[in-house]
């Protein structure tokens, strides 16, 4: 009989994520200590730039989901971002003094993306849409959403107490009312408030993301990432196996949609801001580029590259507007020098030495080895 | 109100929103309709040649000399992002996508650190007529000229030489067409670079009825390749004059009925539903329709 860790860290391996050595899980487990005791040694702001990075990070494994692991590539992810912060702000404006948590907006913030994905995927997995088309027309939607919140800075686009603001981004309505909250959780009286720029916001973040990460470990691993991922390498084949693709696109869809959508309600919660600019291109393509760039078929590649390019993009506005331009060169270099992601190409790399240095461990990273 | 004169108006309207389509999709008919490389940059090209056209006829060239400059950038331009990274992206859609993307945030932005955020202009050319108490630019019916007389000669590159048949061969079957002694490197590199001049052609005419600015592209790329993408492979022309007309009288009618706004929408959600009903597109459904008749 195995012992009961041992099942569930296998139930986390498998050959559709990289790391399954015992090295990696004690690595991430150390850079995991490293990541909870931050806020003890590193400065406020480096604290709140960190909670912003592992926001990212949730949006990138979104996007990592449906591209890596389905093969559906969304331009127009930051749509469903944006959609869930907005839900959450408009919904926790509204709520946040009658019910004094913010249970039901952070709910909101979820379900509207999901919804937003349920009927889009509706109309384009079940018309058997090509993928190209599935990318642009995602991009085109968020770029329709993006002109049309721009325009709303008429008073008469108000949602109870809430203004959706046009360029002046989402606020309450009058001066009376209160703006958007901080994620408080809890019933009543007993209710935890995690503030955007304290610690404890990015232990939240931290918690979520791993969460997410292993629950996406588990996922991908499981029966149902090995129909993604055969959706994703021949989807006639898997029809004829029996397997409605279809189905199976449009439920990912929604659960991408459902991450991106925590994502961005964390970031509105976070800067207690939301701005149209979030549909506009720049913020499409960059999630796009951290996962290009980190490896879209695997998790925790993308992860590893989102908090360095993210880190990067901050270093880089001190030297004024660059910082797009050198990610795009970044982006242009990883996709001809490594088609599958840099991350993950250095990942195998760091398998194959810790496979030939005599560890007995079996590494599946190899297994996965071939560009296609 | 004057009947003729809001008739002409809506014409007018109508005449101008299909040259805008058909302006920017016709290099990636030849990109995309063709070799199968979305260039999410097409909208870059155009500002390339935006540029180009302003910046040389604010210099004292006549304008349909800046234009022909603005292809010839634009062109030069295309053949250098072909070599250097489009070429290793042939058959691959969705990576051609991204880097393509990317390229076009590259250009967008290093045009924004070289030029500057601030807009150029260039004034409009021939003049007005007026009917009936509405005034209209001549321009842009010259526009519409162009557009159709750059879609003829396509045709007729296509159709009538050369070269166009050895484009078509080399699309048909790259590897017969290579074995019977075509360079078939050389033919898509031509194709892109031609497919990036009409970019630039479009970008130095569309130059003239509005600012230029680096995000001058940005707008372009989902339109036109929503166009081409709704024209279909089978008769790309002929599809995309369809599509054109289609989705320009959809965004008329809505523009003129209720706001400009919804005019664009409107634009995007009768491209969408048509595809919905022709997910291959027009010229395909058109071509099955037909040979459907023939056969009974």
């Amino acid at each position: 009989m195995e012992p009961p860790q041992s099942r569930i860290i296998a139930a986390l391996n498998g050959p559709q994520t990289l790391g399954n050595s015992a090295f990696f899980w004690i690595f991430a487990i150390l850079v995991l200590i490293v990541a909870i005791f931050f806020p003890f040694y590193a400065s406020r702001f480096q604290v709140i730039t960190a909670s912003n990075l592992a926001i990212s990070s949730l949006l990138a494994l979104s996007l990592c989901l449906i591209w890596g692991y389905c093969g559906i590539l969304s331009l127009g992810q930051a749509s469903f971002y944006c959609v869930g912060g907005y839900a959450f702000g408009v919904v926790g404006i509204n709520l946040i003094e009658s019910a004094g948590n913010t249970n039901l907006a952070l709910i909101a913030g979820i379900v509207a993306p999901v919804l937003l994905a349920a009927v889009l995927g509706w109309l384009m997995f079940y018309r058997r849409l090509k993928g190209v088309y599935v990318a642009i027309l995602m991009l085109i939607v968020s770029l329709l959403l993006g002109l049309f919140m721009r325009q709303t800075a008429d008073p008469s686009y108000a949602i109870g107490k809430a203004a959706l603001g046009g360029m002046n981004g989402l606020r309450p309505e009058s001066a009376g009312d209160p703006g958007i909250p901080n994620i408080t959780l809890g019933f009543g009286e007993a209710v935890a408030v995690f503030d955007g720029r304290s610690a404890g916001f990015y232990w939240l973040v931290l918690a979520i993301l791993v969460l997410v990460f292993l629950g996406l470990r588990w996922l991908v691993n499981s029966t149902y990432g090995y129909i993604l991922i055969a959706c994703r390498e021949d989807s006639e084949r898997t029809e004829t196996f029996g397997y409605d693709i279809r189905l199976v696109q449009l439920s990912v869809f929604c659960l991408s949609a459902a991450i991106a959508g925590l994502a961005g309600t964390l970031y509105t919660a976070w800067g207690t801001y939301i701005h149209p600019d979030g549909f506009s291109v720049a913020p499409n393509i960059l999630v796009v580029i951290w996962v290009a760039v980190g490896g879209r078929k695997d998790l925790a590649s993308v992860i590893v590259s989102t908090v360095a390019l993210g880190w990067l993009s901050l270093e880089l506005s001190r030297y004024g507007e660059v910082s797009l331009l050198v990610l795009g060169l970044i982006l242009i270099f990883a996709m001809m020098v490594a088609r599958d992601g840099i991350v993950s190409a250095l990942g195998e790399q760091i398998g194959r030495l810790v496979a030939a240095r005599g560890s007995r461990r079996e590494i599946v990273a190899c297994f996965k080895g071939g560009r296609r | 109100m004057d009947l003729a004169g809001q008739l002409t108006s809506y014409l007018y309207q109508y005449f101008d929103n299909a040259t805008f389509l058909i302006l920017a999709a016709l290099g990636l008919i030849l990109i995309y309709g063709m070799m199968g490389v979305i260039n999410m940059a097409h909208g870059e090209l155009m500002m390339i040649g935006a540029y180009v056209a302003t910046y040389s006829y604010h210099a004292g060239l006549p304008i349909p000399l800046a234009v022909l400059c603005a292809g010839i950038a634009a062109g030069l331009a295309g053949i250098v992002m072909e070599l250097l990274i489009v070429r290793h992206f042939y058959n691959q859609l969705l990576s051609s996508l991204v880097v393509t993307w990317g390229l076009s945030l590259v250009l967008s932005q290093g045009a924004l650190l070289i030029l500057g955020p601030s807009t150029l202009n260039m004034p409009t050319p021939l003049g007005s007529f007026s009917v009936g108490g509405f005034s209209f630019g001549v321009y842009r019916m010259a526009m519409t000229v162009v557009a159709v007389l750059l879609m003829a000669g396509i045709w007729i590159l296509l159709r009538w030489t050369r070269f166009g048949n050895q484009a078509q061969a080399t699309i048909e079957n790259p590897r017969m067409a290579a074995a019977l002694g075509i360079d078939t490197r050389w033919i898509y590199t031509t194709t892109f670079a031609i497919g990036a001049a009409l970019g630039g052609v479009a970008g130095g005419m569309l130059a003239m009825t509005t600012a230029v600015s680096p995000f001058f592209g940005q707008g372009y790329t989902a339109v036109a390749f929503i166009t081409v993408v709704l024209g279909g492979g089978a008769n790309a022309l002929v599809g995309l004059a369809v599509a054109a007309g289609y989705l320009s009288g959809v965004q008329t009618l809505l523009s003129v009925m209720v706001n400009q706004y919804l005019g664009y929408v409107s634009l995007f959600a009768a491209a969408f539903v048509a595809l919905l009903v022709m997910p291959s597109g027009i010229s395909d459904f058109l071509e099955r329709r037909r040979s459907r008749k023939v056969q009974r």
